[in-house]
């Protein structure tokens, strides 16, 4: 695992290869970024539709088809988020919901250096193998909105659903938000919400994996990142292994005294 | 028919044949969304019944179900099903007035007690102790509250009575409510809603009760199913054309013409739990749609605060002022975002520049990883270390 290696003929090279994201986690992801791509350019069509006017184009069951492949996409994104929600409880540390939501102190800690990070006033930012506690953070409320945007949805298709179908008794759903006009409006907005996510997501992402130089983005294909082992220090996370190789690059006067 | 009952005769009177009464029977079966062998049961039921009493309560109302309810085009077999009512109490048809209209409004409720039906027609204010409407210097919730208190059931007829209507809109100065909520506990409490609520489901509904003695299953919002259950879209006649991506897109124009979706002209359809498309109104004439007006959503709670402005099928931000300002806000926020970002990035390049030149300068360590404190200068003791 370790590229820490002979002494003196790779001084720069002490990074450990950390598995962090799991195959479900990474596939959560992918589903997510690719249904909410497909969800809001059929939802955008869906509120503003073109009218296809000309007789020649009758009977194209173009709004029909734009609105199956909504549904489809909704169905793809529902699972992923219940999936990525579920896997918080049993996936690794990484994946684990207290990184969502800053309980330990260590995360609590780490939330102001983060945001000074971001704000110009340090230079690096301290360095969480996973998530950091304010990317954590962040994704927590993207949690809610993803929430409240499935919730909306489905008061919206239990208006239009199969009398026999079960999500046709999700109507009360629609009371959540006085009324299915209101959810629909909530539906619309939500979107709005996430689509500035993304920007927000892919920047900082494109960002991290610049300054910390770890393989952030490459890491949500392979589920790999490459970390100092001071990082995991930071982190609190010593597996013994990680521990003695600290020790390890310690003896050598390799920095990290931390 | 020596047997004739005193219904069938009455029927004849009036020229309503034997067989027109079973036609609306098997009409009324339709409506309730029952199998048409239950125009028997409804045929009996309706001979049979004792006429209950029933009293018709307007509030906070324009009157409007009222006149939806009795001025009908011609005499119909619907209007009689009000006969086989014994309407004790009407404001706007009854003969008595004043002092000796009230008295009689107490004695039949007193004497009645539990048994009789209540139709309640407009909102019930509740500001100022209920002052912004009284009846014989009654104020209209002492009323509810002690005429809906006796009744066997009530229907709240329109949206007003149903969840306080156009009184209620924002900022509801007269403190406005429907009877579920200015009197809560109502036994038996049906909301008939839409302004106004179509006479057709009124009828539909008070034959239901008469020929199985229950009130109809409910939606969540106290409405009957049977009239509530589908959306306007789902049944909608022009539905093919908003699947077809056919909308109007200005009044008049060709689309318009031609009868198509008016979806993009704030058709609150898709949103909207009513049976007008299959009714319709003014005995089956015609309806909203149909004429090529967007339904504006009536029958749902708050419509004019939530379904408004009535033109556009999405609302915009509030406090922002401008009507379709929705997407506008949320694209100049997503591009924000993203600007914000990108200048976030563009710093981040140009001190990533300069830090490197001074790190070429002094000879640090690129990989060097701080916090919070300008790298260390033991930084260059690594490379010396080993």
């Amino acid at each position: 695992m370790s590229v820490l290696g002979v002494p003196g003929t790779m001084p720069k090279c002490e990074l450990t290869r950390v598995y962090v994201w799991e195959l479900p986690v990474r596939l959560a992801h992918w589903g997510v970024a690719l249904s909410l791509f497909v969800l809001a350019a059929t939802g955008l069509y869906i509120a503003h539709p073109i009218a296809i006017l000309p007789a020649s184009f009758r009977d194209t069951y173009s709004m029909g088809w734009v609105r199956t492949i909504h549904l489809y996409a909704a169905t793809v994104f529902g699972i992923s988020v219940v999936a990525r929600i579920a896997w918080m409880f049993m996936g690794n540390r990484y994946s684990h919901w207290d990184k969502f939501i800053p309980m330990r102190r260590k995360r609590w800690a780490g939330l102001g250096p983060t945001l000074r990070f971001y704000l110009f006033a340090l230079r690096k930012p301290p360095g969480f193998v996973g998530h950091n506690p304010l990317a954590g953070l962040a994704y927590t409320a993207i949690f809610v909105l993803y929430i409240l945007q499935m919730l909306s949805g489905f008061a919206l298709y239990s208006a239009m659903a199969n009398i026999h179908s079960p999500f046709h008794h999700l109507g009360f759903l629609a009371s959540l938000f006085g009324g299915l006009q209101t959810a629909k409006w909530s539906h619309h907005v939500v979107m709005w919400l996430l689509l500035g996510f993304v920007g927000h997501h892919v920047y900082s992402s494109v960002l991290m994996s610049t300054v910390e130089a770890n393989g952030t983005v490459e890491s949500m294909f392979s589920g790999y990142k490459f970390v100092p082992p001071e990082d995991l220090v930071y982190s609190g996370y010593l597996f013994k292994e990680r521990r003695e190789m600290h020790a390890l690059s310690q003896q050598a006067g390799n920095s990290g005294s931390r | 028919m020596a047997h004739e009952s005193s219904f069938l005769q009455e029927l004849k009177q009036r020229g309503v044949s034997r067989r027109q009464f079973m036609h609306f029977c098997s009409v009324m079966a339709a409506a309730m969304a029952l199998p048409g062998t239950a125009a028997a049961q409804i045929a009996q039921a309706l001979q049979k019944k004792q006429k209950p009493v029933l009293f018709w309560l307007e509030f906070q109302d324009c009157c409007g179900n009222t006149e939806s309810f009795l001025r009908a085009s011609s005499p119909s077999v619907a209007s009689i099903v009000l006969d086989v009512l014994s309407v004790d109490y009407h404001e706007t048809i009854m003969a008595a007035a004043g002092k000796q209209a009230e008295e009689a409004l107490a004695k039949s409720a007193a004497d009645h007690k539990g048994q009789y039906i209540v139709i309640v027609e407009g909102s019930i204010p509740t500001g100022e102790n209920g002052a912004y409407c009284t009846v014989g210097g009654k104020a209209a919730i002492d009323i509810a509250r002690e005429i809906c208190g006796g009744a066997v059931a009530t229907i709240a007829m329109g949206t007003c009575a149903a969840y306080g209507g156009l009184p209620a809109a924002a900022p509801n100065p007269t403190g406005a409510l429907g009877v579920a909520d200015a009197v809560p506990g109502v036994k038996n409490l049906i909301n008939l809603s839409a302004c106004p609520a179509n006479a057709e489901n009124l009828t539909a509904l008070i034959v239901y009760y008469l020929t199985f003695n229950q009130i109809p299953p409910l939606d969540a919002y106290g409405r009957p199913m049977f009239a509530y259950g589908v959306t306007i879209h789902d049944n909608c006649e022009r539905r093919a054309h908003f699947d077809d991506s056919q909308y109007v897109e200005k009044w008049g124009d060709e689309a318009h013409r031609a009868g198509y979706c008016l979806y993009r002209m704030g058709c609150k359809g898709p949103v909207t739990h009513q049976n007008c498309p299959v009714v319709r109104w003014n005995e089956g004439t015609n309806w909203p749609i149909g004429c090529g007006h967007p339904c504006i959503g009536c029958a749902e709670p708050d419509f004019w605060d939530k379904m408004t402005p009535f033109y556009r099928h999405l609302e915009g931000v509030p406090g922002f002022n401008v009507q379709s300002n929705l997407d506008l806000v949320g694209l100049t926020a997503a591009a924000g975002v993203t600007g914000a970002f990108l200048a976030h990035g563009a710093v981040s390049f140009v001190r990533h520049k300069k830090e490197s030149r001074e790190r070429k300068e002094t000879g640090a360590l690129e990989d060097v990883r701080e916090t919070d404190q300008k790298p260390p200068a033991a930084s260059k003791k690594v490379n010396g270390g080993e």
